[in-house]
């Protein structure tokens, strides 16, 4: 297996257990050899380069289904299950995990944890942090720990749920967590809203300010809406997942602002939907040299997006979820990485520069750290890890 | 360790000339007769009277007073409208409170964005009152907002009777100025969710004040939804109710909330507020409130309802209009109030159980209660599993407090043992640290405690509370993993 971090390949371990896990790390550390913390490897690119890292070491063994309490909506599981593999055990009961992270059919769980991988459903069910209730980890020593728990609220001690999500496997290595999950939507439609920004920069000031009820509010670039053959043209869309006659009547009044606007509407439904729906999932990360989440204030969101479209000359792909207004960009290289950065800074966001050729990551920052909380994360990295065993250099 | 130093050994004059040179003479509160009111918090149970008060108007002046307590190694405890109820804000011997009454101020609406920036004196309720005229609301609301701070609820993780469909606190907050027990001024997370960088925000939100304080707070608040109804169910017995709750739930519905009260709560309820519309006689009742578009909350009412009859209900009241609505609410939300009306004394558990063990627990509590001779009264979020059992007793009895102590601590183990946690949302404070090794180890503590380190390394920001020392709970601290074979949380 090649180290597509650091382009040198390493040896990779995967254990069959949480003791086995336990047993390496403690290795790890009394040897001090840097450990390349992986899933399924499926975003082992994504952030800064490990440095100094002697092996991989991988939770994909660990893949029980430990408890679904289906009437609790809850699910605890192996960190290493597949997403995939999960959602397929949970349809069963009618229920699902509210995430959808760019890789669904390699991801694992503790990687989307780690990487706090999700996108459009971000809108209704919120961010991966919004989901975890409970975690079990190796620590950089060696010994499992635990926070949190198995139901749907639990104040009882810090919060590390919150500190492990989209910590990158630097604290610590998921075994196992339990997730809230929710009933699945037995129906949905999509409306898609194209035309001039300016239209859709007020359609969706209109939307977000109205008491409609969809579970996805995306703005997509026009290389990105020509690439899902919505138009030629950036584009809204807005999917809803309700009662059939209140999908219909909130998809009507939508269409009503739009063509108010001045802008073209449409409706997708059954197969067609499901298709632009997974495109948009899956279409941005890896699909060119560059990869950036990125985040701007709601109000900024159309404007970022014009942004892109005018300084890649509608090539780029890009998505920001309006209401959250965090997003991923797809760049053929880094030429615009500043520029976009010091925009999306200016709008009280940020950008990273997740995947990249190791070259352009080494002479470009790729997490854009803004604020004066550094010292501190960086505490906490030395506390979790004194060694610098876990991902180091990965991010902090 | 605790660095604060012994009272012997302390000289308060040079301190408070130093405070008052920040928060000037009217900011600082040193009369005895007035400190009495901060001896507590709503856990009345335990009362330190602190040494002095202080009451700062702006991040500065609280960052200048935490360093001169950093550096005079005083301990000192953050304190926003005293309404929590696990011993949160309870000072220690020999420290300073910081108070958050006078840092009231609403800094900023910004609608578009639906963002909202306060000082931590807030009171909950007003955040909502601000944004209604737009047609917005701030989720979390705590059975206190209408006097709890917006500070306190940040340090608790509130919860409320509206977070099974919108979550609790930390699901609405996205940036946190904070001042750390250095002293420094830090700010965490920003206007947007998911910044670079690990998740202060997240891990700040429910530490109780013993990472630091916030001082500024950037909340995220929803817009309000097109039709609300609340429906009003009364059940000749608990499980009834408590199986009604169990089909809305796997019906695929999320109301907005599910509550239930027992049949001595409606009465206590009754006595007191004077609702007139909770039936007397039923066993329990259950409030849910359905919230979406007009055509889905028609629908979801109309299901629920159909639920409700299933696992018989006797009687449904439906309830549209918003003074009605909230007619139907004020009960449930003076309960507490209610229950300090009619017994001289009450002790409040806040245990969280898996939703499906609701029968089984309530039917144990009562057992528990018997055994004890107290009454327990119920009043709960049944929708996420979050009890508040209400131990009725009269603390001028000799030996009561202990007792009640001891039944309290038997529930929440109960609540462990299926699976559950000991706090849903008030906390542990001061109240249930002792009870924490009962769903962590002492590795999972020990874990718990590098986080307070890197932050409060001295222990002097509230010092004591959440995690158990040999010297706040004895041999308790170190015990954990007491039912062999069942894996705890």
């Amino acid at each position: 297996m090649g180290d597509s971090t650091n382009d040198i390949p390493l040896p990779i371990s995967v254990p069959i257990d949480t003791r086995e896990l336990a047993e390496l790390v403690t290795i790890a550390n009394r040897s001090k050899s840097p450990l390349i913390v992986a899933g399924n490897s499926s975003k082992l690119d994504w952030g800064g380069m490990v440095r100094d890292a002697r092996s991989i070491i991988s939770t994909q063994k660990l893949d029980r289904l430990i408890a679904h309490a289906v009437g609790d909506l809850t699910v605890t599981v192996e960190a290493g299950m597949k997403f995939a593999k999960l959602q397929e055990i949970l349809a069963t009961a009618g229920q699902f995990l509210p995430l959808d992270p760019a890789y669904p059919n390699t991801s694992t769980i503790g990687g989307i944890i780690a990487t706090a991988a999700t996108g459009s459903l971000r809108h209704r069910y919120g961010g991966v942090r919004d989901l975890l209730l409970g975690i079990s980890f190796v620590r950089a020593d060696g010994k499992i720990a635990k926070a949190g728990g198995r139901v749907v609220k639990n104040v009882a001690g810090y919060d590390m749920m919150k500190l492990f999500t989209g910590s990158y496997g630097t604290l610590g290595i998921l075994t196992e967590v339990t997730l809230r999950v929710y009933p699945l939507p037995a129906n949905s439609g999509t409306v898609i809203l194209t035309g001039a920004i300016e239209g859709l920069r007020n359609a969706a000031k209109i939307l977000l300010a109205s008491t409609l009820t969809p579970i996805a509010v995306d703005v997509l670039s026009t290389a990105f809406s020509q690439h899902l053959e919505i138009s030629n043209t950036p584009s809204l869309v807005v999917k809803f997942a309700t009662i059939p006659a209140s999908i219909a009547e909130q998809s009507e009044q939508l269409l009503a602002i739009g063509k108010g606007l001045g802008l073209k509407g449409g409706t997708w439904q059954g197969e067609q939907e499901q298709q632009l729906w997974s495109g948009i999932q899956t279409g941005i990360w890896g699909s060119t040299p560059v990869g950036c989440k990125l985040g701007v204030r709601s109000t900024a969101a159309v404007d970022t997006i014009e942004l892109l479209d005018r300084s890649t000359a509608n090539t780029a792909k890009g998505v920001i979820h309006l209401s959250s207004g965090i997003g991923a960009f797809a760049l053929p290289d880094a030429s615009q990485i500043q520029s976009l950065r010091s925009h999306c800074e200016a709008a009280g966001g940020f950008l990273s520069m997740l995947q990249a050729p190791v070259d352009i990551k080494g002479k470009i920052d790729v997490w854009g750290y803004r604020g004066n909380a550094v010292p501190l994360m960086r505490e906490i990295k030395q506390q979790f890890d004194p060694v610098g065993i876990l991902n180091p250099g990965k991010c902090l | 360790m605790l660095l604060a130093e012994k009272a012997t050994a302390r000289d308060w004059k040079p301190i408070i000339a130093q405070l008052a040179a920040v928060v000037g003479s009217k900011g600082i509160i040193q009369r005895r007769e007035e400190l009495i009111t901060y001896e507590c918090d709503g856990l009345t149970s335990y009362r330190e009277r602190p040494d002095l008060v202080i009451l700062p108007k702006t991040t500065e002046q609280v960052a200048a007073a935490v360093k001169i307590c950093d550096e005079n190694n005083v301990a000192w405890i953050a304190r926003g409208a005293g309404t929590g109820l696990s011993g949160g804000a309870l000072p220690v011997e020999n420290c300073v409170l910081i108070v958050t009454s006078l840092m009231n101020q609403i800094l900023k609406v910004d609608l578009e964005n639906q963002a909202v920036v306060v000082q931590p004196g807030v009171v909950n309720n007003w955040v909502t009152q601000a944004v209604s005229g737009g047609g917005f609301y701030y989720a979390p609301d705590p059975s206190s907002q209408i006097i709890c701070s917006i500070g306190g609820n940040i340090a608790e993780n509130s919860g409320g009777v509206h977070c099974l469909k919108y979550g609790v606190t930390t699901n609405h907050v996205l940036g946190l100025k904070l001042v750390i027990p250095s002293g420094e001024i830090i700010d965490v997370g920003g206007e947007i969710a998911e910044m670079p960088g690990y998740d202060l925000t997240g891990l700040f939100v429910g530490s109780e004040g013993t990472l630091g304080m916030a001082t500024e707070i950037t909340l995220k608040i929803l817009k309000t939804p097109e039709s609300i109804c609340v429906l009003l169910a009364d059940f000749d017995s608990v499980e009834a109710a408590g199986s009604a709750v169990s089909g809305i739930i796997s019906a695929g519905i999320i109301p907005a909330g599910i509550e239930m009260m027992d049949k001595f709560s409606i009465n206590a309820v009754e006595d007191v507020v004077k609702t007139n519309c909770y039936p007397r006689d039923a066993a329990a009742i259950l409030l849910v409130e359905i919230d979406g578009s007009g055509l889905e909350v028609e629908t979801n009412q109309a299901k629920v309802a159909e639920i409700c009859r299933q696992n018989g209900a006797r009687d449904i009241t439906i309830a549209t209009e918003p003074e009605q609505r909230l007619r139907l609410w004020k009960g449930r939300k003076a309960a507490f109030a209610a229950m300090g009306k009619i017994s001289p004394d009450y002790y409040v558990q806040d245990g969280v159980i898996p939703r499906t063990q609701l029968s089984y627990v309530l039917q144990e509590i009562e057992k528990l209660g018997e055994k004890y001779g107290h009454f327990v009264a119920n009043v709960f979020h049944a929708g996420d599993g979050n009890l508040h059992p209400l131990i009725l007793y009269d603390n001028s009895k000799v030996g009561a407090l202990e007792k009640v102590e001891a039944l309290g601590g038997e529930i929440l183990k109960l609540c462990v043992k299926v699976g559950g946690s000991i706090s849903g949302e008030h906390g542990i404070g001061a109240d249930k640290r002792c009870y924490m090794s009962e769903m962590f180890t002492e590795t999972d503590l020990e874990t718990m405690q590098w986080v307070r380190q890197v932050f409060n390394p001295k222990e002097l920001a509230n010092p004591g509370k959440i995690i158990p020392t040999p010297r706040t709970c004895g041999e308790s601290a170190k015990s954990a993993h007491k039912f062999s074979g069942i894996e705890q949380y």
